[in-house]
């Protein structure tokens, strides 16, 4: 006989059981209890994507493709994207820690075929899918704000016209892809305010994962987001429980995500937060310059003025319609926006970044300005039409206030380059950026042309890939280079110092005291050593061949021929130097 | 929406305030006003012989043939939310104005004769003092809504005893009586009358003379059946009024070895294909040993490779499982994908059209619950009169059979008790009990399951609501000891993924679901059809699920949910969850014997969800060997490893690994918060603990289904603590 047989029988008169109808009386997000939500139509979500995609994708094939308007920066994240697909071996530790990982991963597939990559096709592409994404989100907002679809069409023209909009949109800059992400999160939370539909902070939580590891930045927004999913909660009479679960709910996927890629970092670095401390989106390199208080104050109203003016008028409305309405969100919306008008002047402060008050801080700035005038505009009621149209207004007053603002703003990376080929329709290659930095990348399409026509044994060029991503991209094909990332560090370096052992050439960046391999051999940037000879040289690298038997240092020793060795390529048969290893 | 608790408050204000007087007129005045006379429900109205039929100055004008009963002045009161004045009527005069107000659908009215033996039954009851005025008066009120036999109606609420109710009908009908509580019988007498027809007639031959038969009956024969049972019989008869408890134990008893070899050898005979009492066919086999030797012939040629590819193909199954998986659960998040039944069309069921529901209840050694489970069952908000309640037990279980003939339960409760033979299983014990079942509608509930009380008329209405071919309605299960451990909310977790979005979701892309154990409501007919539950499948339900599909019917979700007891004990929750898995195993080797005839039998997505669906009990025997190889390789870094996981396979795994688990884990914190349970989503997020427990479970039940593929892992229940 079994255990429970030997127990007192229950009190079957006492025991209540409790009901699926009375378990669910209190819970405020129960399902079927909630107002309906907004019909689905996915063709206009996917004619909203396809419309600005195509555009953007359009216009950054111009401004990348015949502008040169394009950032080394993403230049090497397309090449680490490359590097997981047809690096010599596919190698996924080239996503690296320098960048948060997702701006690689989440562009990775557009680099399985090679020539997409390598003909800068991807590179618009990635940046227009996400700010498309955006698009999509920021449509859906105004459906459920009830924004009459004329309206909505002219908001989302005005939005996608503002110049910063399109340059982020259309240059493969990573900044869209995390901000797409935050914005999803918070249309997330929208939905979920005006549905009560759990689902909705479930979606808002994984997007705020994704968002997390496509820029850093984002965690500050998931945390106020966290705090405001309680706080509503708790002012609609949830109960601790469901207010715990929720933001356990909320919070669950980035808190993951962050864990695994410190477990990753702790494994890989021996730093678990070596994600944060080194990456140049939360971490400065020392080299700030130094602002007083009234500069950062000033600095902060030029970046709301010229980047995001809307801002100057949805912030008062969104905190009036927040205390004087009691509308939640509106004053959650409020606080989201001022902090992220304060954000860069605080970065400043607390010698949190590199690029201090550059003018693509006002990106976010703008986008939740976007998301709190939608709000208000539901919030209005009947006067939704009129805030719709003061949308509007503002939108399109900005686009040549802030494009103007984008020539001459001091902090910038390459918005005056930007404007400058939007105005002129010429070709930027060499302009300089105010920060000192050379556009274009005509040097290293023609390093890549000449490798790609004179080079083809896998492994057999070795190179600083950090400093010639730019090359290792334009060819296509990252398996013909011995980089940091075949076989990590270690053996690179041994075979930086043995090059002959191991490959036929050595690329060379001429300009960047950064690059390693340069720094080694630093005669053969010159051109004067006599053992590695040029194959090929740019304004920016050099190609040398590497003779048989050579060995770093050995023109020194005097204990080479150099006609004893051999060029490769060049059909002259290889003769080992006796004695070499010596 | 007016749910019935809402309207139960005015209601019970209403009693509270209304002052009811009585006065005598001749006549219902100049015609009904039509604002009042349906303020009472019709079955009320005729019952009582009341009808409102005007108002004067705030107080409602009720037409009453028996103004001073005491009964029916609180039953007027207590449903109209306004003072109330009885007036003296004539019975015709109130029938007529009834008949006016509520048009009378022939078959439903309740015919001079009726009414006069039921206003027998209750004066007899009554004078006699055996029951109660409260008493009579909630049955009167049950009568009104049912329309069923009166003295069945106190016997189902325990009022009267059925021994008093057979002696009141016996001196109504001026019939004999028969007690049939010791009887042996004699086989041969009893099995003259077939015995479709005595279960259906609940009448059996109980001696026979010269001349004629004597029949012992649960209620006498209309005169259609009186000539069916003599044609049957070749003799007359003459009939015996019997206890039914009695009786229904008498003919199960005549019949046991008829029924106990359909319940075993039905399934297996009628359709050996679909029966698991073969484990493995020899096709299977040869294929088996044909892979096995490809294998190891390969493993010597190319041992690297070998590996790579078995590597690669775990992964391809481990992906395409995972990503079935979240397509369904995140097509059902936020949504209501389950066939919709308002509480509005619950509240509005007429109980007068109400089936015959038959409840399946499999019990083993679980005398302490029966308390619990009756009380249970009689919280269903389902007639009791019209329930079929089948307590099935084994033969060898004498304390359960002792507690539940010691409750002397009300004859809705059907002690059954299954002749032990093996396979002793659950499947074979639901299958004796059909056989037996009088219910148009069946549903299985476990012996701790607490279903929700409005499930029976939920489903039956969802019935209403489907295409025809849909012949089950499952609902939801979960677990009401959640809280109690750990381990129970890792259950509770589980659950709530599995029937708040899995389910659904495959329920509203008709692919062929695997029942769940319990709380799966049946057309009866179609299940006996289809040849019931395979006795020698140890997840008989899932197999059902399959099998239903392939014959072209389909299976549909409601929302109503059936709690029960979560296991609290890791070596029982082992012992139920490896003998889930290897009624999986033994379900997908069935239904693979040919896989072309599935295929063509449910299309190519129901094949695929079908392999998918039974795919993630193989992936649960995977889940230690990747976990295992991962862990070294952390440790150890050895190359061997890198080897077996070159370029996209590495990538898969490593997908699987990071992003796989981490939203499935997810998943699960998403059923808890679609159910509505906060309070177990942070044990959601420790659940790659369970799926330890998961893999265990799932290697114990692979190896018993060589070693031991007809063992029924017994679960113990009642180790809830109490809790509710």
């Amino acid at each position: 006989m079994t255990a429970q047989l030997d127990q007192p029988e229950p009190d079957v008169a006492t025991v209540h059981v409790v009901t699926t109808r009375e378990r669910l009386a209190g819970v405020v997000q129960s399902v079927g209890r909630r107002p309906e939500d907004i019909e689905r139509r996915w063709w206009e979500s996917a004619l909203v994507f396809g419309l600005f995609l195509v555009a953007y994708t359009w216009f950054g094939y111009w401004l990348v493709v015949d502008m040169h308007v394009v950032g080394f920066e993403t230049l090497d994240r397309f090449n680490r994207a490359l590097m997981i697909w047809h690096n010599d071996p596919p190698k996924l530790s080239s996503v690296g820690f320098d960048y948060p990982p997702l701006t690689i991963l989440l562009i990775s597939p557009l680099t399985i075929v090679p020539a997409l990559a390598s003909s800068l096709i991807a590179v618009p592409l990635a940046s227009s899918v996400f700010a498309a994404f955006t698009m999509v989100i920021f449509n859906t907002m105004m459906r459920r704000a009830q924004v009459l679809a004329p309206l909505r069409v002219i908001v989302l023209v005005a939005f996608g016209l503002n110049p910063l909009i399109a340059l982020y949109a259309a240059s493969g800059a990573r900044h869209f892809m995390w901000l797409a992400f935050v914005v999803a999160a918070l249309g997330a939370l929208f939905a979920w305010y005006v549905t009560a539909d759990i689902r909705f902070v479930m979606i808002a939580g994984l997007a705020f994962a994704i968002a997390a590891l496509s820029g850093y930045s984002s965690l500050l927004w998931f945390v106020v987001s966290a705090v405001m999913v309680g706080a509503i909660l708790a002012r609609l009479g949830a109960d601790g429980t469901e207010i715990e679960g929720t933001t356990v709910g909320f919070a669950a996927p980035t808190v993951y995500v962050i864990a695994l890629w410190s477990a990753f970092n702790l494994i890989l670095v021996l730093k678990p937060f070596n994600w944060i401390t080194a990456s140049s989106d939360s971490a400065s390199s020392g080299g700030l310059e130094s602002f007083s208080a009234v500069e950062l104050l000033e600095y902060t109203g030029r970046l709301v003025l010229y980047g995001a003016p809307i801002a100057i008028v949805v912030l008062p409305a969104l905190v009036f319609a927040g205390i004087a309405r009691r509308n939640s969100l509106a004053l959650w919306l409020a606080v989201i926006l001022f902090l992220s008008i304060i954000v860069p002047a605080l970065s400043v402060a607390l010698k949190l970044t590199d690029s201090p008050m550059v003018l693509r801080n006002a990106l976010p700035i703008l986008l939740f300005s976007m998301i709190g005038a939608i709000w208000l505009a539901r919030s209005a009621g009947d006067g939704a039409t009129l805030v719709s149209a003061l949308l509007v207004a503002g939108l399109i007053i900005s686009i040549p206030w802030t494009f103007q603002a984008m020539k001459t703003y001091k902090y910038q990376g390459l918005e005056s380059t930007f404007a400058a080929a939007v105005s002129t329709r010429q070709s930027q290659e060499g302009a300089t950026t105010p920060d000192g930095s050379t556009v274009g990348y005509v040097s290293e399409q023609a390093m890549a042309t000449w490798i790609k026509d004179n080079v083809t044994l896998n492994s057999s060029i070795l190179t600083d890939n950090a400093q010639t991503s730019a090359v290792i991209l334009l060819t296509g094909d990252p398996a013909l280079f011995f980089d940091r990332v075949d076989k990590s560090d270690g053996p690179w370096l041994t075979a930086a110092k043995d090059p002959a052992a191991h490959v036929d050439y050595m690329l060379l960046s001429t300009g960047s005291s950064e690059d390693l391999l340069s720094n080694l051999y630093q005669d053969a940037v010159d051109g004067s050593n006599a053992f590695l000879t040029e194959a090929y040289r740019t304004d920016r690298y050099v190609l040398v061949s590497v003779p048989s038997g050579f060995r770093r240092g050995a023109d020194s020793l005097g204990d080479q021929d150099p006609a004893a060795v051999s060029i490769p390529g060049q059909g002259i048969t290889t003769t080992p130097v006796e004695g070499a290893d010596r | 929406m007016t749910t019935p608790q809402t309207q139960a408050q005015p209601q019970a204000q209403a009693h509270a305030t209304t002052r009811t007087a009585v006065r005598t007129a001749t006549r219902i005045g100049d015609g009904v006003d039509a604002d009042v006379r349906h303020l009472i429900p019709e079955g009320i109205c005729r019952t009582f012989r009341v009808l409102p039929y005007g108002e004067e100055d705030g107080t409602v004008l009720v037409a009453a043939a028996d103004a001073d009963d005491a009964i029916t002045e609180q039953v007027v009161a207590e449903r109209i939310d306004r003072p109330v004045l009885l007036v003296r009527h004539t019975v015709n005069e109130i029938v007529a104005a009834i008949d006016e107000a509520y048009p009378p659908v022939e078959s439903e009215v309740e015919t001079a004769e009726a009414r006069r033996a039921r206003m027998q039954m209750a004066q007899m009851l009554t004078r006699s003092g055996l029951v109660t005025a409260e008493q009579l008066q909630r049955a009167m009120l049950e009568y009104a809504r049912t329309g069923d036999p009166l003295g069945d109606i106190l016997v189902s609420h325990e009022s009267i005893s059925e021994d008093v109710l057979v002696a009141a009908l016996s001196e109504l009908h001026q019939m004999q009586r028969v007690g049939l509580g010791d009887f042996e019988p004699d086989l041969e007498v009893a099995r003259r009358l077939p015995e479709p027809l005595a279960l259906r007639l609940q009448a059996i031959p109980v001696a026979e003379t010269d001349d004629v038969v004597l029949l012992a009956v649960a209620r006498p024969l209309v005169d259609d059946d009186v000539t069916e049972v003599e044609r049957a019989l070749g003799s007359p008869f003459r009939q015996l009024l019997a206890n039914r408890t009695e009786l229904d134990q008498l003919i199960q008893r005549v019949h046991s070895a008829h029924y106990a070899e359909i319940s075993t050898r039905g399934l297996m005979e009628s359709r050996p294909e679909s029966s698991a009492h073969v484990v493995i066919t020899s096709t299977q086999k040869a294929l088996l040993v044909m892979t096995i030797v490809a294998l190891v012939l390969c493993g010597v040629v190319w041992p690297v490779n070998t590996l790579i590819g078995i590597v690669g193909f775990c992964s391809f199954v481990y992906l395409i499982v995972s990503v079935y998986k979240f397509r369904l659960t995140l097509r059902a998040l936020g949504t209501h994908l389950e066939t919709d039944v308002t509480d509005a069309e619950i509240a509005s069921v007429d109980e007068r059209h109400l089936p015959i529901y038959t409840i399946l209840v499999p019990l083993y050694k679980e005398a302490g619950i029966v308390p619990r489970l009756v009380r249970d069952i009689n919280a269903l908000d389902y007639p009791r009169t019209r329930l079929d309640v089948k307590l099935l037990c084994e033969e060898d279980d004498d304390e359960t059979i002792d507690k539940i003939i010691s409750l002397q339960l009300p004859p809705h409760f059907h002690l059954v008790v299954v002749p032990d033979s093996l396979p002793k299983t659950k499947p074979k014990a639901c299958n004796y009990g059909l056989q037996l079942a009088t219910g148009t509608h069946c549903v299985i509930f476990d012996a701790e399951d607490r279903p929700d009380p409005d499930q029976l008329k939920k489903a039956l209405l969802a019935f209403d609501h489907v295409p025809a071919n849909v012949v089950c309605i499952q609902a939801k299960l979960n677990h009401f000891n959640q809280d109690q451990n750990l381990l129970t909310a890792w259950f509770a977790n589980e659950y709530s993924m599995h029937f708040e979005l899995v389910l659904p979701a495959m329920g509203a892309s008709e692919s062929p679901i695997p029942l769940g154990g319990t709380s799966n409501h049946f057309i009866t007919s179609t299940l006996r059809e289809l040849g019931a539950w395979d006795p020698f499948n140890v997840t008989e339900d899932a197999d059902l699920g399959i099998r239903l599909h392939r014959e072209g019917y389909r299976t549909a979700m409601i929302d109503s949910t059936t709690l029960e007891e979560a296991n609290s004990n890791v070596g029982n929750w082992i012992r139920q969850r490896s003998r889930w898995n290897k009624g999986y195993y033994q379900t997908w080797l069935v239904h693979m014997r040919n896989p072309f005839s599935l295929l063509s039998q449910t299309g190519l997505r129901g094949f695929m969800s079908f392999n998918l669906t039974m795919g993630s009990a193989f992936v649960l025997l995977m889940n230690p060997i990747f976990w295992g190889l991962t862990t070294l390789y952390v440790l150890t870094q050895w190359g061997f490893i890198e080897q077996l996981f070159p370029g996209i396979v590495f990538y898969a795994a490593s997908a699987m690994l990071f992003i796989g688990n981490f939203i499935f884990v997810y998943l699960n914190v998403a059923g808890s918060l679609q159910r509505g349970e906060f309070g177990i989503t942070r044990t959601a997020l420790l659940s790659p603990l369970y799926w330890g427990l998961m893999s265990w479970a799932a290697w114990k039940g692979f190896i018993q289904l060589f070693t031991n593929p007809f063992y029924w892992e017994k679960t113990e229940h009642g180790l809830d603590e109490g809790s509710s």
